[in-house]
């Protein structure tokens, strides 16, 4: 018996290596079976080898994404970098020309809401703010557009100056920060007369002849008295700030800031129509409330524009794509003498 | 000493094996490094040490498998008396044969697997037969690395035979 055993002990071990399990497998396939000591041992020493695996691969990932795979990204970070700037530079563009829809709006805003008036407008194309010598700013309209010394030049937020020189295709426009301009304005809550004058500064004028008995507090607003024949009525001219009124004296004094940054005039417009003083300056009551808008329903409608300027309606012209030169008829340019507050010192 | 340190290499290739997977496909396919271990064995080694090699990786197999003890155990043995008889019947000794006697042995051992699993399983339970294609997937990809596997094997043996000063080979 041990003889055969002997013989047969390897094929014997085999088979016992072979069937053990599967009678294992069919003892406890259908339920399972609670990890050994040992099996646990096995578990516990694989272990450490699976996170070596992950160090080692996630390693080799990294150095492989981190390394490897940016070979070419350089060129590619070069060629974004391009498009980048493309795309920055488009969207400067797109950012101005926001802006400039902004102010044109404001600008044809302002032009329909007085309809009786016919406006020209005009890009800013030099500036010449010297405070040795005038404050100017030249706009690309000029004559041959229509455009006449001393007609009035405003934005959406009030007076800029008026023409001072014209040429065939070009104009200068004298700035009411210019100590050669003054113009004659109203205090918009209380009617309050004064001048406006400039002081040769682009940020500041003085006022000029304000009696001291008139209501004038630091904070009013304004506005074009219509009486100097160059400016329409209502339109904002600044705000007065350092008022000062001594016990003595006919006047008060105080500094205006202009209702316009007249360091950032990108587009204005040309008031082409006459202004008609006799009009312009008659005496409409007091505004309820403050505001420039509050002025406009005062203002008596001109003569409505003939002629092709009648077809090119309130709306500014030179703006708009289509819009029409105004060519009415030629406007009498009124002289310094006929503007009592304009002067100027060559 | 030969069954330790197979069953200690084919820990390694298991723990491998689980570390490359998780990278590699995350689970679409599997591939199967140890049961090359199981056909070098059946190859190479003696019958006891190879049976008891089988043993043991089949042990560890249902270990790191999850699969009910004994199932593993089993098949691995099994293989290893599979490739002891090709080798009896035809010459196995390329690299290339190894790899299909490997891929074959893996293909068996996974239908072997299935069919017992689905002989104890309930019918809901029962793995179901569409998993065959994915045996073929693991069994040619298993065909694939087992070269290399075959490779690191015969170092491992190298350390471990003596060179018979004299013996042509």
């Amino acid at each position: 018996m041990f003889g055969l055993l002997r013989r047969y002990r390897e094929l014997l071990l085999i088979a016992v290596l072979l069937l053990l399990p599967l009678v294992v497998y069919f003892a406890h396939a259908r339920r399972q079976a609670e990890l050994s000591r040992f099996d646990r041992t096995l578990l516990w020493i694989a272990s450490p080898v699976q996170k070596g695996m992950h160090w080692a691969v996630s390693g080799v990932e990294r150095g492989w994404y981190g390394y490897v795979a940016l070979r070419h990204a350089h060129q590619k970070a070069d060629a974004l970098q391009r498009r980048l700037d493309l795309y920055e530079l488009d969207r400067q563009q797109l950012l101005l020309d926001r802006a400039e829809n902004v102010r044109l709006r404001a600008l044809l805003g302002m032009a329909e809401a007085s309809p009786e008036r016919r406006y020209l407008g005009a890009r800013v194309i030099g500036v010449r703010l010297d405070p040795k010598g005038l404050q100017l700013v030249t706009i690309d309209r000029g004559a041959n557009d229509g455009v006449a010394r001393m007609m009035p030049v405003v934005v959406a937020k009030g007076v800029v100056g008026r023409v001072h020189a014209v040429g065939p295709t070009s104009a200068d426009v004298l700035l009411l920060s210019d100590r050669n301009s003054s113009i004659a304005a109203r205090v918009e809550r209380s009617r309050a007369r004064a001048n406006v004058r400039g002081t040769g500064e682009p940020w500041t004028c003085r006022l000029d002849y304000a009696l001291r008995a008139e209501d004038m507090v630091e904070g009013d607003l304004l506005v074009t008295s219509g009486t100097d024949g160059v400016y329409p009525r209502g339109l904002p001219v600044g705000k007065v700030t350092r008022l000062r009124r001594t016990g003595y004296g006919l006047y008060q004094y105080a500094e205006v800031v202009p209702a316009v940054e007249l360091t950032k005039l990108e587009e204005v417009l040309v008031i082409t129509s006459p202004i008609d003083r006799a009009q312009e300056s008659a005496e409409p009551a007091p505004a309820p409330t403050p505001g420039p808008s509050a002025a406009a329903p005062l203002m008596t409608p001109a003569a409505p524009p003939q002629g092709p300027a009648a077809l090119a309606g309130p709306a500014a012209e030179g703006f708009a794509p289509g819009a029409r030169r105004a060519d009415g008829p030629p406007l009498p340019a009124p002289s310094p003498a006929s503007a009592p507050g304009m002067e100027i010192a060559r | 000493m030969r069954p330790l340190v197979a069953f200690f290499f084919a820990l390694l290739l298991a723990s491998v094996q689980a570390g490359l997977l998780r990278y590699v496909g995350g689970g679409a396919f599997s591939v199967s490094l140890v049961l090359p271990c199981v056909v070098y064995l059946g190859l190479s080694a003696g019958n006891v040490e190879g049976a008891l090699g089988s043993f043991t990786i089949g042990y560890l197999l249902d270990l790191l498998a999850g699969t009910p003890k004994g199932l593993m155990t089993f098949l691995a043995v099994a293989a290893f008396l599979f490739c002891r008889a090709v080798s009896g019947a035809v010459e196995v000794r390329s690299r290339t044969a190894f790899a299909v006697l490997s891929g074959v042995c893996t293909l068996l051992v996974g239908l072997g697997a299935l069919f017992l699993t689905r002989l104890v399983s309930t019918p809901d339970a029962a793995p179901p037969g569409h998993l065959a294609w994915r045996l073929l997937v693991e069994a040619v990809l298993t065909a694939l690395v087992a070269p290399l596997i075959r490779a690191a094997m015969r170092k491992i043996d190298g350390f471990f035979t003596r060179e018979e000063a004299g013996l042509l080979r």
